[in-house]
């Protein structure tokens, strides 16, 4: 039966998961080829399969084909049916890496999501559950999808054993609200959590000093939670990191993290998210620069009115993200900067004109 | 004059009236509260409550309208009703009041400017049902006809109904032919009666209009003069689904297929058509797909703003008229005979009367004019004749004579071709205005037909008498449609070609790889430059430095950044995002290296990004961080923080000893040594400014704690107040940009009157076309392109007679489609199942699931067995709404297994005939089963013998006689079947005809129903079962309770002692009985007596009756008779005259 839609064609295995989402959401099916191609080890990773079969679980009537190789993958999107799912993920990557795109569908499905994923919770390559539930679900109910959004980590797991395990509830919303974010506010407060697990509870504490002892002059209102979870809920491996976010007055968030490496001290470790936090800072905005895609996806679904968000320069990301939501939903931003009369100003303007998205999945019987 | 003085009023002092006037005065001191008390404070509150309600009652939810203030699109006004009453009148009515001019034809949509903000599109609505639907969905005012001397027709409720299940416009009743009625009592009494029933089917006080007789073919000018001015001030409520989705009504239609394409498949190639019309709705995207309804989806190719053909009168436009005051006013109807000049994309078309054209065979054509369309029909150029011919040059020559060069033979075609052309004009020229004027839609068809203009439709290809070309003056610049992959990763078919080119430009910037210094390479992948190329190594040195160098190449980045054109760099070119963010930017790749290589080439490392994994998170790397060990970078972040300076004067910052004196428990050594820093000296008047805004703030608290509660705005006004503060945002945002850019960020607006060029339109669209049918360009969300099921609720109507039947398949109407699906209708089963059902249930809703076109949830639907007209019956079979959109359905319907007992044990029993196999039977291990009397029991396990026999067990020992039965759920999925009705593509548009019903085809086909033998009806024969008698062993019964002992007996066979006494009578007593006998046995006589007489009277009225009865029988046989014998005669006639009519043909 007729098939609606062109296929969309992308090459290589970069910024396959924000492709991945795009296609589900526009409904256009989308087309990879050459994925490592080149590589001594072609084709898809384990990781990406695994997020493939999460998509496939979430989804009602998506079909992939992989071809052969591995290098080809042509994904015909279903409806977005949430519900429970539960899902193990490979130790190759933790559990951000498949909850990101999952947060950009989640409100979209038919069902309240509720989402239950095993593995590693936090390492370097992705955003850990913490910064998912204090900083990604924050910006998410900027756009109106607050009721019931939760983040629970029942289990930490560190790498490379994992053996974390989260739970992800997302409500359904019709159609999220445009977004008019151009304050960006003055900090007012910083908040953290230095989790450690399978390693001396002292660990988080001499994070939260190390960190403070950067983080106090600008500001008195820093509180730092040490989390230490024990015995079963700690995972299979040892590990501790500090996440932080700093809060504006108009509840702009910024944040960073560090992760525990073989050999490094917890006072390296906060020294390191403590900076980080400052550069994120520095680069400004209303958005942290890892949201932007988030943040960014959630305007253009808007409903057919200018939505406005004052953010830092994109990132590589975000700059593949804005052409790929363009080839998927038509959609162009108009990026300006921020404050046009001061010539040093780095952050700039992002509007758009929303597509009017409608939640089709949502079910009225 | 002001001070002029008059003298003053002496009120009398006495007399009757000095007493009067003062008292009079002093009840007119304020107003009389007796008169407004409220008697009770029982009925006060009811006021009360009554007046809240009826507050409520106005209130609607608030809805964002799209539409843009300052030129609104057009109002459509279409003007609907059953044929003969008047459409047509009323339409050229309208249109004269409003423009001055007299349509001698009224097709498709015409507008014209009714006021200073207003325009109007008229558009007459035919008879056809899927016009009508069509109409229903992009009208915004639909002025109902009714024939006032007829009544109501079923057009009328079908129409209503079409419009209630798709969004109510508004609508305005029209009531004709009242001069038809001449009694002035019947009149009124119509009128009355009409206007009832027209208020219950639309709402208490609708609108009715009374048009009378018919004057110079129009209706009286005052009545449409009145019927205009309430046109004017109507309000319009946006409509849900056209408020969320761009649509156009079509005014104008050109086919720019290239002749030569046209010629060669004779008219059967997919054409390229242009449409024309104001946009409505939602802004239309570039890239949006649209439907046709009547042709199906459609891609565009391109859309093209356009010059306002019928602009709104501003300013500058009513000085100029008043100049011209008796010039005609402003109309627009390019499918009526109307508008002689028309703007397009990038000419302009004239339409002058008079023309030519080659469908007319029946004109006598001049020996000219044949031989011009005798070379028209020539299929093959001269230089293919020749060479096709068997000329020899001599007649010994052994070969044909060839043609010589290729070029040559060029030229002659051209030459032969120019001839060609230039004599078919000089034909036109002799021949126009002889011709009869025909619409110029048609003109344009035929003249596709007849000259070929080469490929591009812009050419020249006026020299036809009727329209002539020229440059443009007035149209827009062409928005030219955004190439989709513009922005996206450059791809091309094989990877080497393209990752080469792209290695190649990369390259060339760089240095060649053996001479990569580390500041480029840091460049390349480092997203936070590092500035201390040199020296990685930390040392004291870079330290003291720090801060300057870091404030330099921020500033030096910063410099950079600026100078990106963001937009531009991410939507307009095909660097990757990396060189982007890098700054290494290379505009284009040009290809004028690739000329210089050589052929091989070193495969280079080809993605130079291609090892990273799909990290969100940046690396952070300890060096670049290390910046933050010095003060002053620390520092510089201070304002960024709410205890920082403000760096603007802002009214929220809170001063920072404010903020230590609240946050005192936060209070350590760092902020102390904050406090400690040398606060900037501030001058005076910044403090007072600061005073100014302190205090502001503070009195702003004060009135928010203590002013008037009712002031501030209620949930309604907050919400309308917010729609509007978001509509004026999304106005100022794109105030600035040109339009071009414009339409490419936020589409093209409605209002403006686009040019919407699609390819691939099926040909009989253009080749069928009929301006009568609306061309509507609806407008898809992205959604609404997919298909899926789509489970709705739907309730057949109840003025359709027959009931609907699963797997029948039925017309939807939906969103913008009409299409045929076949529906399955099912109903919730206590929430367990969705049960399948056979017929719609009546007078309820049901669930129905079919395949189609995914449209939004919540939309609204009709459906339809048939759209022909021929049928006198209502049409609208049912009606509905989306409910659920899914890619597989879970409907069920019951399936019961049956078996009988082969062999009974005690609580067990072995069951044969229900299954086939073991393996079936593995299925159905431990299902519930259950025997007709109503024991249940379950199934064990198969038997070996009996193929598909097995082993259950019930609650008690079933008989032999018993049927045993599983009742089961087959699930069952709609048949996956989606038939777009393209009435539009049709040459007679109201025959569309679909999917035929089983019975219609069975009828067609005069096939016979298929009868099972076993499903006849017949009377089942049950011999009456007996029971042996219980019995029990007397031993038995001895031992029993007496509870338990069986209690009945034989019957009495002893008389009773009252029946075996003997009765002896006193002799008065036997007096008195016998009396009574006497009396009684007269009674019984009488009444004996009486009925025979009264039966003797029944018969001879029956009698009688019954002769009446032959009377009348004979009477109307007679009757018949003569009827027949009439009926007769005239079908005898008929033929004659039939067979003389073919005998007179025979005879020429």
């Amino acid at each position: 039966m007729p098939q609606a839609g062109p296929v969309v064609t992308y090459s290589g295995h970069q910024y396959l998961r924000q492709r991945l989402a795009l296609s589900i959401l526009s409904g256009k099916p989308a087309r990879i080829d050459k994925i490592r191609s080149e590589d001594k080890n072609p084709g898809l990773r384990d990781y990406e399969v695994s997020l493939l079969r999460l998509l496939e679980k979430v989804t009602n009537g998506t079909s992939i084909e992989i071809s052969v190789t591995g290098t080809t993958i042509l994904l015909i999107p279903g409806i977005i049916s949430g519900g429970p799912v539960t899902h193990d993920c490979p130790l190759s990557r933790s559990v951000g890496y498949f909850l990101e795109p999952l947060i950009m569908l989640a409100p979209f499905s038919k069902k309240p999501l509720q989402l239950t994923l095993r593995g590693i919770t936090t390492d370097d390559n992705d955003l850990s559950v913490d910064l998912i539930r204090t900083v990604t679900l924050p910006h998410l109910q900027l756009f109106g999808v607050s009721d019931g959004l939760e983040l629970r980590i029942r289990k930490r797991g560190a790498p490379p054993e994992g053996g974390g395990e989260i739970q992800f509830l997302c409500p359904v919303v019709k159609q999220v609200k445009t977004l008019n974010f151009v304050e960006p506010g003055k900090i007012k407060r910083i908040r953290g959590i230095a989790h450690a697990v399978r390693v001396s509870p002292q660990f988080s504490n001499r994070m939260i000093d190390s960190s403070r002892s950067v983080l106090n002059r600008y500001i008195p209102d820093i509180y730092l939670y040490s989390d230490v979870y024990k015995g079963d809920e700690s995972g299979k491996s040892p590990g501790y990191a500090l996440s932080l976010l700093a809060e504006s007055t108009t509840s702009a968030i910024h944040c960073s993290e560090a992760v525990s490496q073989p050999g490094g001290t917890p006072e390296d470790v906060a020294l390191l998210a403590s900076r980080a936090l400052l550069s994120e800072i520095r680069w400004g905005g209303c958005v942290d620069r890892r949201h932007q895609n988030l943040v960014l996806l959630m305007m253009v679904l808007g409903s057919e009115d200018v939505g406005r968000c004052r953010m830092a320069e994109p990132t590589a990301r975000t700059i593949q993200f804005l052409r790929d939501v363009k080839s998927f939903f038509g959609t162009s931003f108009k990026i300006v900067s921020a404050n046009p009369s001061d010539s040093s100003c780095t952050e700039l303007l992002y509007s758009c004109y929303g597509i009017g998205y409608v939640n089709v999945n949502r079910t009225l019987a | 004059m002001e001070n002029q003085t008059h003298k003053a009023h002496r009120p009398a002092q006495s007399g009757s009236k000095a007493g009067k006037k003062g008292k009079g005065k002093q009840n007119q001191s304020g107003f009389n509260e007796k008169a407004f008390a409220p008697k009770s404070g029982r009925r006060a509150d009811r006021q009360g409550r009554r007046n809240v309600e009826r507050d409520q009652t106005r209130l609607h939810v608030p809805l964002v309208d799209r539409t843009p203030d300052d030129t609104p699109p057009p109002v459509i006004v279409a003007i609907v009703g059953p044929p003969g009453v008047g459409k047509t009148t009323l339409l050229k009515s309208l249109v004269r009041r409003y423009s001055k001019q007299t349509l001698q034809e009224a097709k498709g949509p015409i507008t014209v400017v009714s006021g200073k903000k207003r325009r109007l599109t008229f558009i007459e609505s035919n008879n056809d049902l899927s016009s009508m639907i069509d109409i229903g969905k992009v009208a915004d005012l639909v002025l109902l006809m009714i024939d006032a001397s007829y009544g109501f027709e079923m057009e009328t409720f079908e129409f209503l109904n079409i419009l209630q299940s798709h969004g109510f416009p508004k609508v305005i009743g029209v009531l004709s032919h009242l001069d038809l009625i001449k009694n002035q009592s019947t009149l009124k009494d119509t009128k009355k009666a009409l206007k009832k029933r027209f208020w219950t089917e639309i709402y208490q006080g609708a609108k009715l209009f009374y048009l009378s007789g018919v004057l110079n073919g129009r209706y009286p000018d005052t009545e449409i003069l009145n019927l205009s001015r309430f046109i004017s001030v109507m309000k319009f409520r946006p409509l849900v689904f056209r408020n969320s989705h761009p649509y156009l009504l079509a005014d104008r239609i050109e086919d720019l297929t290239p002749r030569e394409n046209i010629r060669t498949t004779k008219g059967s190639c997919d054409r390229i058509v242009t449409l024309y019309g104001y946009l409505r709705g939602t802004n239309l995207r570039q890239s949006a797909k649209v439907h046709i309804p009547g042709v199906g989806d459609m891609e565009i190719t391109s859309i093209t703003r356009l010059g306002d053909p019928c602009p709104l009168p501003d300013a500058d436009s009513e000085k100029r008229r008043k100049l011209s005051e008796k010039k005609k006013l402003l109309i627009h109807a390019p499918m009526s005979d109307v508008g002689g000049v028309m703007y397009d994309k990038d000419s302009v078309w004239i339409d002058v009367p008079g023309n030519f054209t080659r469908g007319t065979v029946d004109v006598p054509q001049g020996e000219g004019e044949q031989m011009v369309m005798n070379l028209q029909d020539v299929d093959a150029t001269l230089a293919d004749g020749v060479s096709r011919s068997q000329i020899r040059l001599l007649g010994s020559s052994s070969r044909n004579l060839a043609i010589g060069t290729p070029d040559a033979s060029q030229e002659d075609e051209s030459d032969a071709s120019q001839v060609g052309s230039e004599e078919e004009y000089d034909a036109d020229d002799g021949e126009e205005g002889s011709e009869a004027r025909e619409s110029e839609v048609e003109e344009d068809f035929h003249d596709a037909n007849d000259l070929d203009s080469g490929d591009a439709p812009t050419t020249f290809r006026g020299d036809r008498g009727r329209e002539s070309l020229r440059k443009v003056t007035r149209s827009m610049k062409d928005i030219s449609r955004e190439n989709e992959n513009v922005g996206d990763l450059p791809f091309a078919d094989s990877d080497s070609e393209l990752w080469g080119s792209n290695d190649e430009w990369e390259n060339r910037d760089k240095p060649s790889p053996l001479t990569l210094d580390d500041e480029e390479g840091k460049e390349g992948d480092g997203d936070v430059e590092g500035e201390d190329d040199d020296d990685d190594n930390a040392s004291p040195a870079w330290k003291r430095h720090l801060s300057e160098k870091a404030t330099a190449s921020y500033m030096e980045r910063n410099r950079r950044r600026r100078t990106k054109d963001w937009m531009s760099l991410i939507y307009s070119t095909s660097v990757t995002p990396h060189q982007i963010i890098s700054g290494n930017e290379v505009d284009a790749p040009d290809d004028d290296f690739t000329d210089l290589d050589d052929f091989f080439r070193l495969k280079k490392t080809a993605h130079s990004y291609d090892d990273d994994l799909d990290m969100t998170k940046e690396v952070l790397s300890p060096d670049n961080l290390q910046e933050w060990e010095d003060e002053e970078m620390l520092e510089s972040l201070r304002s960024m923080f709410i205890t920082g300076y403000p760096s603007v004067p802002a009214g929220e910052v809170v001063e920072p000893n404010d903020y230590e004196s609240e946050g005192g428990d936060f209070e350590d050594l760092e902020t102390g040594e904050y406090q400690r820093v040398p606060q900037p000296e501030e001058s005076e008047t910044a403090r007072a400014t600061a005073l100014v805004v302190k205090k502001e703030a503070l009195k702003r608290k004060f009135d928010e704690q203590y002013d008037d509660p009712e002031d501030k705005m209620d949930f309604y006004n907050e919400k309308k107040d917010e729609i509007n503060r978001q509509l004026q945002l999304n106005r100022a945002e794109f105030e600035g940009i040109d339009a071009e850019a414009r339409a490419l960020v936020e589409g093209h607006r409605p209002g403006t009157y686009v040019r919407i060029e699609l390819a691939s339109v099926p040909c009989e669209m253009i080749e069928n076309f009929d301006p009568h049918y609306p061309i509507i360009v609806g407008g898809l969300l992205p959604a609404e392109e997919r298909f899926g099921y789509l489970q709705v609720r739907l309730k057949r109507h109840r003025w359709f007679t027959r009931t609907l039947k699963t797997n029948d398949p039925l017309i939807f109407s939906l969103g913008w489609r009409r299409f045929q699906s076949i529906p399955i209708y099912s109903l919730d089963d206590h929430s367990i199942r969705m049960r399948m059902l056979k017929y719609t249930p009546e007078h309820m809703h049901c669930y129905a699931s079919f395949y189609g076109p995914v449209a939004l949830p919540n939309t609204g639907f009709c459906a339809f067995n048939s759209l022909n007209g021929d049928t006198a019956a209502f049409r609208v079979s049912a009606t509905g709404v989306v409910l659920d959109i899914d890619r597989s359905t879970k409907i069920v319907k019951k399936l019961k297994l049956t078996g009988v007992p082969f062999k009974i044990f005690k609580n067990t029993a072995f069951v044969k005939d229900m299954f086939n196999s073991a393996l079936e039977v593995a299925k159905f291990e431990g299902a519930n089963i259950r025997t007709v009397s109503g024991i249940r029991g379950q199934v064990k396990k198969a038997l070996s013998k009996p193929e598909g026999a097995f082993r259950a067990t019930f609650e008690d020992k079933v008989l032999m006689s018993d049927i045993i039965f599983l009742r089961a759920w087959y699930s069952i999925q709609p048949r996956k079947f989606y038939n777009p009705v393209t009435s539009l593509l049709l040459s007679d548009k109201s025959r569309w005809t679909g999917m035929r019903l089983t019975g219609q085809v069975r009828r067609d086909e005069g096939i016979k129903t298929p009868l099972n033998n076993n499903s006849h009806y017949k009377a089942i024969e049950r011999p009456p079962r007996r029971f042996n008698p219980l019995k029990v062993p007397r031993k038995l019964q001895a031992s029993l309770p007496y509870a338990s002992k069986p209690k009945l007996m034989k019957a009495q066979s002893k008389k009773t002692y009252m029946q075996q006494r003997a009765v002896v009578m006193e002799p008065e007593e036997r007096k008195a009985i016998a009396l009574l006998q006497q009396i009684r046995a007269l009674r019984k006589d009488q009444v004996a007596r009486r009925k025979e007489k009264q039966n003797e009277r029944k018969a001879t009225h029956r009698r009688k009756v019954a002769k009446e009865d032959a009377l009348q029988g004979e009477k109307e046989k007679e009757k018949r008779k003569e009827i027949m014998r009439v009926a007769g005669m005239r079908s005898k006639r008929e033929a004659e005259v039939e067979e003389g009519r073919s005998r007179k043909r025979r005879k020429i």
